[in-house]
């Protein structure tokens, strides 16, 4: 779906200390399709927590946080669950269902979502699974992998089908270096589609490769969230 | 200083009292006896929304897994799967069961049932007998237990888990709403595999009933007169309430087990989990099949 306006954008959302836990400061960001914003945030937790910001998941105090356009409170639930569904996102909480295999897991949203027909969809992942390293699809329960491979599945579950907006937590501690340049591409032609990347980062030593194709630099810290000049 | 009347400040009042209160007046007699019977009613209140909760959660789930139910938009590829992949878990892993189980009561309660009208001399009476004892009220409390024990705490778990894990929120950051992904299939498989061992449940236990007072001499009638008996000793209303006690029982004992493990507390485990899940489970099924013995 194509979209003019700003893919995600923040105005003075303060999210609810009380529900939330995160500091009660407004936070403005605006990531227009192409966008590529690398947010140093040392604090993996607080990292999620600004991402499910990001998504809707988190109640706000003040301001607004608009998707695609659509202000995630104005919505109901099948219009917001709808809308997540155009999220591409890498997270480091628990994320994987033992219910299912791995291929299940990294399957399930583009099934749940859309229309496309099954093989379709596995065909693309197994594609995006041997860019990032695999010999096709795990299908091995989420529990008997390792982390490496879990990473690697991870990025073929968020870089799957067309996303609009792509969360990356940073998995740069378990992602194998084999798989960095399949992420870095992954990255590349989401932008070249018209999404927005979102791509947290403990460390500039995870980003720096792709540091020239970076156009906004923030830090996220406990006292809100604060551009970095020199990208 | 100059003169002039003083507003009465908050401490100027008699303490306890509140402002437009006459200390001699009714409601100010009233006050402070209300004011000490309230922690009191507070406390009864807490009790009884802490005890009528679930029961709350129940109906509005209930309406929701039935509203959601007639919307085909509902029923996606992998709501399908997961409807599938639990009904054959709910009927496979409870056949087995449900065929020993049945076995037992037919000869336990059939026989008995056949030898004692014998004797009293009211034999005629046994298809009445068995419809209202064995078929509609014995049946749906076994096969709701049967559904509990088998797959009610395994959804139970493993929901509880997904809970306690985080993985739910993970579910929902992605755009699946696990109502719909795991509460709304479970708890239709749940409703099929209720009806479906029900009827098998009381189909087997009057052939296992039959077959041993044949084989003792007891009856001595063909199979199909005995079932053509039982039948006859059934009214509208009995073809009515039985099917729907059983997919009622299935219904609820899946939403049950499904919302408790959606409704975890932080510092709940598996250990406190289990217990709360399988005394709800018992209840369901209880109050089910007590509401419609009462209607009936």
């Amino acid at each position: 779906m194509a979209h003019d306006g700003p893919i995600l954008d923040l105005r003075a959302a303060q999210p609810s200390f009380d529900e939330s836990g995160m500091a009660p400061v407004p936070v403005d960001l605006r990531l227009m399709p192409g966008d590529c914003a690398v947010v140093e945030c040392r604090d993996y937790a607080r990292a999620t927590l600004f991402a499910d910001l990001c998504c809707g998941m988190i109640a706000l105090a003040s301001g607004s946080v608009r998707f695609m356009g659509l202000d995630w409170t104005e919505l109901g639930d099948r219009q917001f669950y709808a809308l997540r569904g155009r999220i591409g996102r890498i997270t480091r909480r628990e994320s994987w269902l033992d219910l299912f295999g791995t291929h299940q897991n990294i399957i399930l949203q583009q099934l749940h979502h859309t229309t496309r027909p099954t093989d379709d969809v596995v065909g693309e992942a197994m594609k995006l699974g041997l860019a990032f390293g695999f010999p096709g699809l795990p299908l091995t329960s989420p529990g008997r992998l390792s982390a490496s491979d879990l990473a690697r599945a991870a990025c073929v579950r968020a870089f799957l089908g067309r996303p609009d907006l792509l969360v990356l937590e940073d998995i740069s501690d378990m992602l194998p270096p084999d798989a960095t340049v399949a992420f870095l591409e992954a990255i590349t032609a989401a932008r070249d589609r018209g999404a927005a990347v979102m791509w947290f980062a403990r460390h500039a030593a995870s980003w720096t490769d792709y540091r020239s194709a970076v156009n906004v630099h923030l830090r996220l810290l406990d006292e809100g969230l604060f551009p970095v000049r020199g990208v | 200083m100059t003169g002039g009347a003083v507003a009465p400040t908050p401490s100027d009042t008699p303490e306890g009292s509140q402002p437009g209160v006459r200390p001699g007046g009714l409601r100010g007699r009233l006050m402070p006896i209300l004011a000490r019977i309230r922690p009191g009613l507070a406390r009864v209140g807490r009790l009884t929304r802490h005890q009528v909760r679930f029961m709350l959660v129940l109906i509005g789930a209930a309406w929701g897994v039935v509203r959601e139910s007639m919307r085909p938009n509902s029923w996606r590829r992998t709501v399908r799967e997961e409807f599938r992949q639990c009904l054959r878990q709910v009927v496979g892993g409870g056949f087995l069961s449900t065929i020993v189980t049945a076995t037992l009561a037919g000869l336990m309660v059939v026989s008995q049932a056949v030898y004692w009208l014998g004797f009293a001399g009211m034999a005629q009476m046994t298809g009445s007998i068995l419809v209202s004892v064995l078929v509609r009220e014995i049946s749906p409390v076994l096969v709701g237990i049967i559904l509990l024990g088998r797959s009610g705490m395994l959804v139970l778990t493993e929901i509880g888990i997904l809970t306690l894990g985080g993985q739910i929120r993970a579910l929902q950051a992605q755009g699946m709403d696990p109502f719909l992904l795991l509460v709304l299939p479970r708890t239709c498989a749940f409703m099929v595999g209720g009806f479906t061992l029900g009827i098998l449940f009381a189909t087997n236990a009057l052939l296992m009933g039959f077959i041993i007072t044949h084989a003792s001499g007891v009856i001595t009638t063909s199979v199909w007169t005995f079932f053509a008996n039982v039948l006859g000793a059934m009214s509208s209303w009995d073809f009515l309430v039985i099917p729907l006690k059983f997919i009622l029982v299935g219904f609820f004992v899946g939403l049950g087990a499904c919302m408790t493990g959606l409704l975890v507390d932080a510092d709940d485990t598996i250990a406190t989990l289990m217990p709360r899940g399988f005394a709800r489970g018992i209840m369901t099924v209880m109050v089910v099949n007590i509401l419609f013995t009462l209607g009936g």
